[in-house]
C-alpha cells in the first residue's frame, strides 16, 4: 500500500490552470502526471487513483499511460537523475566507455540508486537530441557533453555539491563557416533573440503582421508556391496539407506544432526553440491565421525541459505584449498557444501518435483514413507541422514565394537545418539550401571526418533513413534526390561513420532504438523490431548463422508496407540497407565469429 | 450501394461495409485476429491484409471501406506472403503449448497456421517469458505468453461491459495484457472475453482441463437464465461424461442474435447450467401415506395422479383442481397445459407467476430482473391467474388437488399453505422445497433435454433444441402430459413439441425465422 497522495494547494491551482488549456479533462493526463511527478519524485498507485478521479477516466487508462512513457518513475529515484544517451551518434563518439565509467563510479547498475541516495542513472536507448555534444547525458534538467571520464567526474561532483556546472557552451559551429544564407538560424547562439523586444527590433513578427493583412487563402497559395515541404520527415507540401482542412464543418480547427524531435541524430528543432522561440510563435500565428485556427498546441518532447522553459517564457511574454491572445498583434484575430510536454516516446512524433498523446492516451498511432486534416485532435480538423516547417513561414511571408522557391532546387523551396553528428570534426546544426551536396555539408561545413579517417557510411536523414556510403557523397540533399538514391531526407539528421565503425554494431544500435520505441500496437513492428534486434545482437556476439542474412532481408520486406504507421517501414529501410551495403561485414561476423573492423582498427573509436 | 469485385466475384454491399464484411457475403473468409464485429476496429493484427487494384500497399480489409469498382484479391501471392509473415511474427514469442492449452482445437493461431502452411521456425532467440495461468477473475485465467495482443478483450471491457479492468501496459514487444492495479475481472459479462480471445490466452476457469474441445458436441439453444433469452449453444459431451463426474454439459457459449444478445451473454447465464446435471430428480416419487417420498415408477405414479384428478373432477368439478404452471416451461408445454387443464377439464384458474419471487439484478444491457425465460409466453397464453389465491384455496381445502410445475415455493407462507393442501403433484426437474411437500413427483426434463420455444420479455419467440436425452428416468414434459391426458381419456396425440408448435403457431420450426419472431400483438 502506498501512502495517500494529495496535491499541495499550489499544485492544485496549477492543476486548474492545466485543465483550462484543454477542451476535456482527459487531455490533461500527461501534464497532471508531470505535476504529481514533480511534487513527489515518482508516481505511486495512490497518484494513479487521484489522477483517474480528477480527470474522470478509468484507472486502467492512467496505468496504460504511465507504463507507456519512459519519463515517469514508479519508484523513488536518486536526488539527481542521470540519463546517458546510448543512441547512434553518442555511441559513435564512445558512449559505451562513458557507460562503464558511470557504472563504476556510481557503483550501481543502470536504473538503480546510489547507496547515499544522491544519484540514480540509466543508459537510454533513445536519442536525447543533443548529438552535437556527443557523448552526452542529461543531469536533471540540463544536457552535458561532450563527456570524457574526467568530465563525468567533474559533473558528478559539482552536482552533488549543488554547484552550477560550468559547461563550455556547445561549440558554435554555425558561425565558423560562412553559410550562404540564413533564414531561420541567424539567431542561433544569441540569447537576446529570446526576448520579444529584441526579436521585434530585428524585424520579428513582421511576417505575421503582413499575413494578418492578407486573405487566408492568399497565404495558403503563397506557401504552396514557395514549395515549402514539411521538414519533420515526410516532406509533404505544406500549402497542400493546409488546403485539405475542411472549413465548413462548424468544428474547431486545431494546430499542433510537432516538437517531439526524437529521430536519432536530430536536434535542430531544439536549436530553434532554445534560440529563437518567437520565430516558432510567429510561424504558428501565420499558419493559424491562414487555416482559421484559434487554438494551437506545441507538443514538445518531455526531455526538452530547457527548451520548454524558454518557449513557455516566450509564450507568456507574447501574451503580455498582445502578440498572442484575444487580438493578435492588435488585429481582429484571436489565438491561444499552449505548450504540451510529452513524456518519453519517439512514436509521439508520428502525427497521430502525437494526437493520441495530446488527448491524454498512450501514443498508439491511428488508422488512416481519416487523416488528421479532417479528423484530428479531439475529433476536429487539425494541422500538424514540424517546428522547422513553421519557423520557415515568416520569411516566406516577408520575401515572397518566388524568392523562397528560388533558393533551392526544383520542387523544394528554401533552406533547411541539417543536424550533423557522428564521426565528424564539427558537429552542429547547419542551415543550407535544399540541394546542397552531402559532401559539401560534411567536408566544407563539418570540417571532414574526425581524425581525418576514411568515411565509411552516412545516414542522411535520421536513423530511419537507409545508409549511404562514400560512393554516394555527391548526392544532393533534397527529398527527391535522396529518394532516388534509395534513402530519404527525413529529418535532416546527417550521421557520419568512419572506417573504424562496425556496421553490425551500428545496425544493432539502431534496431535497439526501434525495438525500444515501437509502440507495440501492430504485429509486424512489435514482433519484427524485437526479433531483428535479437538477431543482430546474436551476430554481433559471434553466434550468427549463415541464414541470418537472408532472413533479415526477408524480415525487412515483411515489415514494410504492412504496419499502421511508418515506424516499421523506417526500421526496415534502415536495417535492410546495412545488410545490403555491408553484407561482407555481416558475413565475416557470422563466419569468423568476430569483427574484422575491430581487428583492423588501429585506434580506438574516439 | 457500392458494387465491388472480390477474387473475381461481384458483390453489392451496404454503404459503409468494410471489405472484410463484403468478402464474408461471398463466403470468403479473410483471416483476422483483432477484428470483431461487435467491437470497434483496431486494425492492429494486420492479418486481414488484402490487395486492392490501384493501391500501392496492401490494405487491411477490416478497416477499408468497400467502394464502387474496387477490385480486391484476398488470395494473391502478395497477400499470402503477408499473411504468412504476420503469423510468423505472432509465433515469435508464442510458447506453442498446444498440448496443454484448452483452446487447442478452436484456436485461430492453430487454424490459420494449418491453412497458411507450416514452416520450420527460424526463430532462434529466446522467447520472452511472461506470466502464465493467472486467475484474473472468478471465471477467467490469463496466459500472457499466449496472448497475441489483439486487444479484443480490452475493447470488450471498455466498450461493452464498460468496466475497464483490462489494459495493454508497456510498449513494443514488452507489451502485455493485464489487469489495472488492484482490479479483478469481475463484471457480469466477464466470460465473453474467453469467447472472443482468438487464442488460448483467456480461458475459462470452470472448463480448465475438463475436456478437449474436439470431444464436444453442440446444440443451439436459448438461455433460460432470464427473460432476455440470449441465444446460446450448449456444448456437451456424453461419451466421456463419467470422467467429469457425470457432467454432460461442459459449457454454454453465446450465439449471435442481432436483435437479442448480439455476440454476448452474461456470466449468470453462462455458468448457470449446473442444475442440468446436478441435484436432479431421477425417478418418479410417491409419498407413502403420511410418510416419506419413495421412488416409484412411471406407471404407478401416473396411475395415482390420473385417478386423483379424475375422482376430484367427478366429485368436486374443475374447481377442485388447481394448476400452477411455470414460466420456465416452453410455449408448447404451456399450450398443452392449457389444452388439458383449461380446455379439456375446465379448470378456470391456472397461474404461473411466483408471487414470492423478487425481481433479481437487472441492468441496461442484457440482464433482466425476471429470471424466467418464458414469463411473456405464459402471459400471452393467458395463464395469468393469481398463484397466491390458488395456494390459499388449496390451503383452505377448496382446491383438493394441486398440480405444480417446477416452482420452488420456499417462502414460509407458501410452505404453510402447501402443508395444509390436500394432494400436491409436482412436475419438475430438480429437488426443491415444493418437492418436499408433494405427494406425487413427476421428473421432467430440463430445457437442454427438450425442444421448444420461449417468448422473451420483448415478445420475441425463439426456438431451443434438444441437446441431451432426459436424465435417467425423467421425461420431457410433453410426453408426461400427453400420457396423462390419454389416461384421463382426452384425445391428445402429440408426438413432439413441433406438432404442438404447428398447431399453435401454424408453422414448422424450420419455418421459424433464424433470429426468432416478434409476437406483434397476435394472441393464439
Ligand atoms: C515514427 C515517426 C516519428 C516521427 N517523429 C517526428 C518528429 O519527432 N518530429 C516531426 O516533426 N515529425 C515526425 N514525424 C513525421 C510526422 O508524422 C509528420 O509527418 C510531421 O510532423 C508533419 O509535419 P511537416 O509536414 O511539417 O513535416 C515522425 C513520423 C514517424 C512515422
Ligand atoms: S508500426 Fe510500430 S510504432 Fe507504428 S503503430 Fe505499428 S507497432 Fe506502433
Ligand atoms: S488476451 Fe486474448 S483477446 Fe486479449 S489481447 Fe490477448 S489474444 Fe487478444
Ligand atoms: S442475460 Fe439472461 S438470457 Fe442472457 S445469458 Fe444472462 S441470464 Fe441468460
Ligand atoms: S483483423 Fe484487420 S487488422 Fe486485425
Amino acid at each position: 500500500m502506498s501512502s495517500p497522495f494529495v496535491f499541495t494547494s499550489e499544485n492544485q491551482e496549477r492543476f486548474q490552470q492545466i485543465l483550462a488549456r484543454y477542451p476535456n479533462k482527459r487531455a490533461a493526463m500527461l501534464p497532471t502526471l508531470h505535476l504529481a511527478h514533480e511534487q513527489q519524485g515518482h508516481i505511486t498507485p495512490a497518484v494513479e487513483e487521484v489522477v483517474a478521479e480528477l480527470l474522470e477516466v478509468p484507472l486502467v487508462d492512467v496505468h496504460e499511460v504511465l507504463t507507456f512513457y519512459t519519463l515517469y518513475f514508479r519508484q523513488p529515484m536518486g536526488r539527481h537523475h542521470l540519463r546517458l544517451c546510448m543512441s547512434i551518434s553518442c555511441w559513435l563518439r564512445g558512449s559505451d566507455r562513458i557507460q562503464v565509467h558511470l557504472k563504476n563510479k556510481l557503483g550501481v547498475k543502470s536504473g538503480a540508486i546510489t547507496q547515499d541516495g544522491s544519484f540514480s542513472w540509466e543508459a537510454v536507448p533513445d536519442c536525447l537530441g543533443a548529438c552535437d555534444m556527443a557523448p552526452m547525458m542529461q543531469v536533471d534538467e540540463d544536457y552535458h557533453g561532450p563527456l570524457t571520464p574526467e568530465r563525468v567526474d567533474q559533473i558528478l561532483e559539482a552536482t552533488a555539491q549543488g554547484q552550477e556546472i560550468t559547461t563550455a557552451p556547445p561549440p558554435d559551429n554555425t558561425k565558423t563557416e560562412a553559410l550562404p544564407i540564413q533564414l531561420i538560424s541567424e539567431h542561433f547562439g544569441n540569447s537576446q533573440a529570446r526576448e520579444l523586444e529584441w526579436y521585434r527590433k530585428q524585424g520579428g513578427y513582421e511576417g505575421a503582421q503582413k499575413a494578418l493583412e492578407m486573405q487566408p487563402k492568399e497565404i495558403v497559395d503563397r506557401v504552396t508556391h514557395a514549395n515549402l515541404r514539411g521538414l519533420g520527415g515526410a516532406g509533404f507540401p505544406t500549402g497542400r496539407k493546409w488546403s485539405f482542412v475542411p472549413q465548413d464543418t462548424g468544428k474547431t480547427i486545431y494546430l499542433t506544432a510537432n516538437a517531439d524531435e526524437s529521430e536519432p541524430g536530430t536536434f535542430k528543432d531544439r536549436y530553434l526553440m532554445e534560440w529563437d522561440p518567437h520565430l516558432l510563435l510567429e510561424g504558428i500565428i501565420i499558419c493559424a491565421y491562414a487555416v482559421g485556427i484559434h487554438t494551437a498546441y506545441i507538443y514538445i518532447r518531455g526531455e526538452y525541459l530547457r527548451a520548454a522553459q524558454i518557449l513557455q517564457k516566450a509564450i507568456e511574454e507574447a501574451y503580455r505584449e498582445g502578440v498572442l491572445g484575444e487580438r493578435v498583434l492588435g488585429k481582429d484575430f484571436q489565438l491561444d498557444v499552449h505548450l504540451h510536454r510529452g513524456a518519453g516516446a519517439y512514436i509521439c512524433g508520428e502525427e497521430t501518435g502525437l494526437l493520441e498523446s495530446l488527448e491524454g492516451k498512450k501514443g498508439w498511432p491511428r488508422l488512416k483514413p481519416p487523416f488528421p486534416a479532417v479528423v484530428g485532435l479531439f475529433g476536429c480538423p487539425t494541422v500538424i507541422n514540424n517546428v522547422e516547417t513553421l519557423s520557415q513561414l515568416p520569411k516566406i511571408l516577408l520575401k515572397g514565394a518566388e524568392w523562397f522557391a528560388g533558393i533551392a532546387c526544383s520542387h523544394h523551396g528554401g533552406t533547411r537545418l541539417f543536424a550533423l553528428s557522428g564521426c565528424v570534426k564539427r558537429p552542429g546544426v547547419y542551415e543550407l539550401p535544399l540541394g546542397t551536396s552531402l559532401r559539401e555539408l560534411i567536408y566544407e561545413h563539418g570540417g571532414g571526418v574526425l581524425g581525418d579517417k576514411q568515411l565509411k557510411a552516412v545516414i542522411p536523414g535520421g536513423a530511419s533513413a537507409a545508409i549511404l556510403t562514400e560512393k554516394d557523397l555527391d548526392v544532393s540533399l533534397d527529398f527527391d534526390s535522396l529518394m532516388k538514391a534509395g534513402s530519404m531526407l527525413g529529418s535532416g539528421a546527417v550521421i557520419v561513420m568512419d572506417e573504424d565503425v562496425c556496421m553490425v554494431r551500428a545496425c544493432q544500435n539502431i534496431m535497439r532504438f526501434f525495438a525500444h520505441e515501437s509502440c507495440g500496437q501492430c504485429t509486424p513492428c512489435r514482433e519484427g523490431t524485437g526479433w531483428v534486434y535479437q538477431i543482430l545482437t546474436r551476430i554481433a556476439e559471434g553466434a550468427g548463422t549463415p541464414e541470418d542474412i537472408d532472413n533479415l532481408a526477408e524480415l525487412a520486406d515483411n515489415m514494410s508496407g504492412t504496419s499502421i504507421c511508418a515506424l516499421s517501414d523506417g526500421a526496415a529501410m534502415s536495417f535492410r540497407s546495412y545488410v545490403k551495403k555491408f553484407r561482407s561485414e555481416f558475413e565475416y561476423h557470422i563466419l569468423h565469429k568476430r569483427c574484422d573492423v575491430e581487428e583492423k582498427k588501429t585506434t580506438v573509436n574516439a | 450501394m457500392p458494387s465491388l469485385e472480390i477474387n473475381g466475384q461481384s458483390i453489392e454491399v451496404e454503404t459503409g461495409s468494410n471489405v472484410l464484411q463484403a468478402a464474408e457475403q461471398l463466403d470468403i473468409h479473410v483471416p483476422r485476429y483483432c477484428y470483431h464485429p461487435g467491437l470497434s476496429v483496431a486494425g492492429s493484427c494486420r492479418m486481414c491484409l488484402v490487395e486492392i487494384e490501384k493501391m500501392p500497399k496492401l490494405a487491411i480489409s477490416c478497416h477499408i471501406q468497400a467502394q464502387d469498382g474496387m477490385k480486391v484479391s484476398t488470395e494473391s501471392e502478395k497477400v499470402k506472403q503477408a499473411r504468412k509473415s504476420m503469423l510468423e511474427f505472432l509465433l515469435v514469442n508464442h510458447p506453442l503449448d498446444c498440448p496443454v492449452c484448452d483452446q487447442s482445437g478452436e484456436c485461430d493461431l492453430q487454424n490459420y497456421y494449418m491453412e497458411v502452411g507450416q514452416y520450420d521456425s527460424r526463430f532462434l532467440e529466446n522467447k520472452i517469458k511472461r506470466r502464465k495461468a493467472v486467475p484474473i477473475g472468478p471465471h477467467v485465467i490469463l496466459d500472457q505468453e499466449r496472448c497475441i495482443l489483439c486487444t479484443r478483450c480490452t475493447r470488450f471491457c471498455n466498450e461493452i461491459s464498460q468496466s475497464n479492468e483490462l489494459g495493454v501496459f508497456n510498449r513494443g514487444n514488452r507489451s502485455v495484457i493485464d489487469l489495472a492495479p488492484a482490479k479483478t475481472l469481475d463484471n457480469p459479462y466477464s466470460g465473453n472475453v474467453i469467447d472472443i480471445c482468438p487464442v488460448g490466452a483467456l480461458t475459462e476457469r470452470e472448463f480448465r482441463f475438463q475436456c478437449r474441445v474436439w470431444y464436444l458436441s453442440t446444440q443451439e439453444s436459448i438461455c433460460n437464465g432470464c427473460s432476455r433469452g440470449c441465444n446460446i449453444s450448449i456444448h456437451y459431451n456424453t461419451s466421456l461424461s463419467y470422467k467429469a463426474g457425470g457432467k454432460r454439459v461442459q459449457r454454454l457459449k453465446p450465439r449471435l442474435n442481432p436483435h437479442v444478445n448480439r455476440w454476448w451473454m452474461c456470466d449468470e447465464g453462462r455458468f448457470g447450467y449446473e442444475f442440468i446435471d446436478h441435484n436432479r430428480i431421477e425417478s418418479p416419487q410417491l409419498r407413502a401415506v403420511q410418510g416419506k417420498l419413495q421412488t416409484s415408477d412411471w406407471e404407478q405414479v401416473l396411475q395415482e395422479v390420473s385417478t386423483g384428478l379424475k375422482t376430484t373432477l367427478e366429485n368436486f368439478g374443475p374447481e377442485g383442481i388447481g394448476v400452477i404452471a411455470s414460466p420456465q416451461l416452453s410455449n408448447e408445454e404451456l399450450y398443452l397445459i392449457r389444452k388439458i387443464f383449461a380446455e379439456s377439464m375446465g379448470v378456470q384458474e391456472i397461474g404461473t407467476r411466483n408471487p414470492w419471487e423478487k425481481e433479481g439484478f437487472e441492468d441496461d444491457f442484457l440482464i433482466r430482473g425476471d429470471k424466467n425465460p418464458n414469463s411473456r409466453g405464459a402471459e400471452e397464453l393467458g395463464l395469468n391467474s393469481d398463484v397466491k389465491a390458488i395456494l390459499e384455496k388449496a390451503a383452505s381445502g377448496k382446491i383438493k388437488i394441486l398440480y405444480i410445475f417446477q416452482h420452488n415455493f420456499e417462502s414460509p407462507e407458501a410452505q404453510e399453505m402447501l402443508g395444509q393442501a390436500g394432494y400436491v403433484i409436482f412436475q419438475g426437474t430438480n429437488w426443491n422445497k415444493t418437492v418436499e411437500v408433494s405427494n406425487a413427483v413427476l421428473p421432467g426434463a430440463t430445457y437442454a433435454e427438450k425442444d421448444g420455444t420461449f417468448t422473451n420479455f420483448e415478445g420475441r419467440l425463439q426456438r431451443f433444441q434438444q441437446a441431451l436425452l432426459p436424465l435417467s428416468e425423467s421425461k420431457s414434459d410433453i410426453e408426461i402430459l400427453s400420457t396423462l391426458a390419454r389416461k384421463l381419456g382426452y384425445p391428445v396425440t402429440y408426438l413432439d413439441a413441433e406438432e404442438i408448435f404447428r398447431e399453435w403457431w401454424g408453422r414448422t420450426y424450420q419455418e421459424l425465422e433464424e433470429f426468432g419472431e416478434l409476437l406483434n400483438g397476435q394472441k393464439r
